[in-house]
């Protein structure tokens, strides 16, 4: 009989275990798909959707690991040249008009990026999807005719994220974000993101259109497009440099 | 005899007494009126302070500006909207504003300011930028220059006391100074020699900037340095431009004199890729009296439609007005204290002469004067006494009030640090001869008018027999 008991407080821990290690694992697998394992090159478009007017922006991004990304604006000729650069923890930006770096202090990570409901955290890729949060399966659920795990993400004690608690849904089979909802401290929901059009690009399937819709703001959305991605690329981490930040095309 | 005139002569039978009881009446005349001229005065140049140099008196802005200040919420400055608004009556002109926020940075030191976009001639009507330039600053390195020269005790000891700030006239630097007229000669060449500072002006169109004194001493500006300006503009875009400092001013207002920076408003407009665009039309108007504002705000109101909106100095300035209205009820508390203190002292001065004058009453009525007309005369005499106070306090006020009016009280330097920490001038003034002289005078007459039922009450209840023993 104690054993027995035994057995079952086990598997049940070890079913808890596993449960959690699935959730990470899943979240893993579909960031690394969309970010790339080792690194990435991406040609973006952002279509920022106000009550009054909207504008688009184009941007070149380039990502190496967690600890590096670059990001430099292409159009419209009014921003054109302004760069923004992510090293570990340090975030700087360059303005070719008044020819300044500046560093981007902490505080300005849950600010809107170019006027946009992405945040600068969303474009830098401060905190991670995979390392800064507690992930866990709650259950499943349709979108779009695809079956999704939905995954509840609690941010660690520790960790520097500007949410609470994420909810994501992930495609089963070919590990695509399709849908979040991200919450903040009080647990209210601040945003929703929606993964769409999905296709192959760069070998991969993987929703090249990402809505983001603040809950708050009637009318508000945001829309990026990847326009061409590529996964893995090589590319130096002196590249990550802000001589470089300054000089890139 | 007439019954006011038998109460002329009998005030002057005893001028101790008259006298006494007059100086009462004046002093309550003459503190209630200082005291009030004071603080309105007060009120009235911290208003000045705040609309003359930011807000103006009445200001036309697109309707969603003033609850959510973002640079999305603008409009388009056009001819017809201009003409349309200088048709009503008592409208002089229209001043164009472009005012935004933005990071300012200069070296490694950033603060956030903010941005006023100016029409450099324009605006000379209403805020007049150009006057509060800064011409002396008291530097340490300046006060040590000029100590070194021959220079009299006072203006050492002044100097030090006055260590730091900085002076848009001659006239504000010798007050505080303590600068004989007959000084001045001598002295303001040695003080222009070490503490006056070189400064321009900007026209439209210039890549310049004028910067506030504090921000420009936080951001470690002088004439001829870069300022550098972030922050969002229209539609999201990035807002950043480079401006060489051609000025630096002094703003009344330490609130904003430590964040603002003016730019020509075509360059402002740019800097926020807002061209044509404006935040804020300032009216500026013939006539500033409190109805003929009122007035023009409601013309104005019924001639601008939808998407925008009319706002007067009191809504623009609301914490402001609040906190002078909490002040100005204290103030009344304390006046009114002040009355109820004369009351008694007006009363007891009456009650005093009633007593003495008994026997006088008693003889009186004895010898056949009717109460009605003993009564009569005794009012006559308490609205002599009550005039010849009101009169005096009055006479004696008015110089004062005048005086005060054209040299307003300057805080010594302790007293200015802490006033301008809650973001107010340091300065008492008195408010001009107006509506409160006369509200004044009629309390501390309404105060005499009730003292006076207690004689007239005493001499009706008189016993002749009881009055003569007295």
């Amino acid at each position: 009989m104690k054993k027995k008991l035994l057995t079952i407080v086990l598997f049940s821990f070890y079913c808890l275990f596993l449960t959690a290690q699935d959730a990470t694992e899943i979240i893993k697998k579909a960031n690394d798909k969309i970010n790339g394992e080792e690194s990435s090159f991406s040609i973006m478009k952002m279509t920022i959707i106000r009550p009054e007017w909207e504008r688009t922006l184009e941007f070149k991004n380039w990502t190496k690991g967690t600890d590096y990304a670059l990001t430099l604006i292409t159009s419209p000729a009014r921003d054109k040249g302004q760069s923004f650069l992510k090293r570990s923890t340090e975030m700087w930006s360059w303005n070719p008009t008044i020819s300044r770096l500046i560093k981007l202090p902490p505080s300005m990570m849950s600010q809107g990026w170019m006027g946009s409901d992405y945040t600068n955290d969303d474009i830098l890729k401060e905190s991670s999807v995979v390392e800064d949060y507690i992930h866990e399966i709650t259950g499943e659920d349709e979108i779009e005719g695809r079956l999704c795990y939905r995954i509840k993400m609690t941010a660690k004690e520790e960790a520097a994220v500007i949410w609470g608690h994420q909810v994501r849904w992930i495609d089963k089979d070919d590990y695509l974000f399709l849908k979040a909802e991200l919450y903040d401290e009080d647990g209210y929901l601040v945003r929703t993101e929606l993964g769409k059009n999905i296709e192959t690009m760069d070998g991969r399937l993987i929703p090249t259109i990402m809505e983001i819709i603040p809950e708050d703001e009637e009318g508000y959305k945001t829309i990026v497009e990847i326009e061409e991605i590529e996964f893995n690329i090589p590319v130096e981490d002196g590249f990550f440099s802000q001589q470089n930040l300054k000089r890139v095309r | 005899m007439k019954n006011y005139k038998m109460a002329w002569r009998n005030l002057w039978r005893n001028k101790r007494r008259t006298i006494i009881t007059a100086s009462s009446v004046f002093f309550a005349v003459f503190f209630a009126l200082v005291m009030r001229s004071l603080q309105l005065g007060t009120y009235d140049s911290m208003y000045k302070n705040v609309i003359e140099s930011y807000s103006g008196y009445i200001q036309v802005q697109d309707e969603e500006f003033w609850e959510n200040k973002i640079v999305d919420n603008v409009f388009k400055n056009t001819e017809e909207l201009q003409e349309k608004i200088k048709e009503v009556r008592n409208v002089e002109d229209v001043i164009p504003r472009f005012e935004s926020f933005a990071l300012a940075s200069s070296g490694s030191r950033s603060k956030g300011v903010l941005v006023m976009g100016i029409d450099p001639q324009k605006e000379k009507l209403l805020s007049d930028v150009e006057d509060k330039l800064v011409e002396y600053r008291l530097t340490d390195d300046a006060i040590n220059a000029i100590k070194s020269e021959d220079i009299p005790d006072y203006l050492a000891k002044n100097m030090d006391l006055f260590a730091g700030n900085s002076y848009s006239s001659d006239g504000r630097l010798q007050i505080d100074l303590g600068i004989k007229e007959s000084d001045a000669e001598s002295l303001m060449p040695i003080i222009e020699k070490y503490a006056s500072i070189d400064n321009g002006y900007f026209n439209m169109g210039d890549n310049a900037a004028l910067v506030g004194d504090r921000l420009s001493r936080y951001l470690g500006l002088e004439r001829g340095d870069t300022i550098i300006l972030i922050g969002q503009a229209y539609h999201g875009y990035t807002a950043a431009g480079k401006y060489v400092v051609e000025g630096i001013v002094t703003i009344p207002n330490p609130d904003i004199d430590n964040k603002i920076v003016y730019l020509p408003v075509d360059v402002c407009q740019n800097l926020y890729y807002a061209n044509g665009m404006l935040t804020s039309m300032v009216v500026h108007l013939r006539d500033n009296d409190d109805d003929a504002i009122d007035n023009t705000m409601e013309r104005l109101d019924s001639k601008l439609e939808s998407p925008y909106r009319v706002l007067g100095w009191k809504e623009m300035n609301k914490t402001l007005v609040q906190q002078l209205e909490a002040d100005d009820k204290s103030g009344i508390i304390m006046i009114g204290i002040l009355y109820l203190v004369i009351a008694f002292g007006v009363f007891g001065t009456v009650l005093m002469m009633t007593a003495e004058r008994r026997r006088e009453f008693g003889v009186l009525i004895a010898i056949g004067m009717q109460k009605t007309k003993m009564a009569g005369v005794m009012v006559y005499e308490m609205l002599y006494i009550g005039l010849l106070g009101i009169l005096a306090g009055v006479a004696v006020a008015l110089p004062s009030i005048i005086y005060g009016y054209h040299h307003p009280i300057h805080f010594p330097s302790k007293f200015a640090k802490i006033w301008e920490e809650y973001g107010f001038e340091p300065v008492m003034a008195f408010q001009w001869i107006d509506k409160y002289f006369l509200s004044q005078s009629l309390v501390v007459a309404i105060i005499v008018l009730v003292a006076v039922i207690y004689p007239v009450v005493k001499i009706r209840k008189l016993k002749e027999v009881n009055a003569l023993k007295a």
